[in-house]
């Protein structure tokens, strides 16, 4: 790669921003992952602190999901443009 | 933990510093590698179900060697007392061992079950208890046929049922 002092067309605030723009989606997207799984899979009635394996696997399933339906959805927006209705 | 701590410091400072020390938020500390391993060891089907074995052999041995112990009979003119504890001894031995046997295997099968059936439905309900009773009870007396079998499932189930309920009854 050349050296980062001489890009090409990217300086560095634009950079910054787009660092930043990238950090606020991946927030974002942590967030709704975690609240999503969290009211699908738990329990509102707490009974104990430790997730059971019930939560366990159920929690596994759901960010899997959640993580792979976001992978093809981003790579549909990004090649497509428009998401085909 | 840390605001209770903290608070508790506070308060022994004295009441006036009190409303000027605001309890600490801890931020959140991430697992570490070790501590998840340690406690993915216990989500295994396999270590579960082998320590819940190995926990309801310990409970029948000591099961069997008090009821064995019970029902001895005292014959005092046919043998001496050094022949009749001898015979104690090995007549609590053998049942402490069949009896440690059979509660081996139904902790072992009823925690495979329930672990298997929990990781596949991902909830956690009483039906995890209710088909891992069943089977269990199915297993053990499977030897009478196929009617002992659905009697053995039904009774088991519905005594774990029972005992689920009654070990979760402060919640």
């Amino acid at each position: 790669m050349a050296a980062n002092n001489t890009p090409a067309g990217i300086d560095k605030e634009q950079a910054f921003g787009m660092a930043e723009t990238e950090m606020e989606y991946r927030v974002e997207l942590f967030n709704r992952l975690a609240q999503t799984c969290f009211n699908k899979c738990v329990d509102k009635r707490y009974k104990e602190s430790e997730l059971n394996m019930g939560e366990n696997s159920c929690i596994d399933r759901c960010v899997s999901k959640y993580w792979q339906v976001n992978g093809m959805i981003g790579q549909m927006l990004s090649a497509g443009g428009r998401p085909p209705i | 933990m840390a605001a209770s701590s903290s608070e508790n410091d506070s308060k022994n400072e004295g009441p006036s510093s009190r409303e000027a020390e605001q309890p600490q938020v801890a931020a959140i500390r991430m697992p570490t590698a070790e501590e998840i391993r340690a406690q993915e060891v216990w989500n295994n089907c396999a270590v579960r179900s082998v320590v819940s074995g190995v926990m309801g052999g310990g409970l029948g041995f000591f099961m069997g060697l008090f009821l064995g112990a019970l029902d001895n009979p005292i014959m005092q003119d046919e043998m001496t007392a050094r022949q009749q504890l001898i015979y104690n001894a090995k007549q609590m031995g053998r049942r402490s061992w069949s009896s440690a046997k059979a509660f081996a295997i139904m902790g072992l099968v009823f925690s495979a079950v329930e672990c298997v059936v929990e990781k596949a439905r991902a909830k956690h309900d009483t039906t995890n208890t209710v088909i891992a009773g069943c089977v269990t009870g199915g297993t053990i007396s499977a030897r009478g046929g196929p009617r002992a079998a659905c009697a053995g499932c039904a009774g088991f189930a519905a005594f774990s049922v029972a005992i689920e309920k009654f070990f979760d009854r402060h919640t």
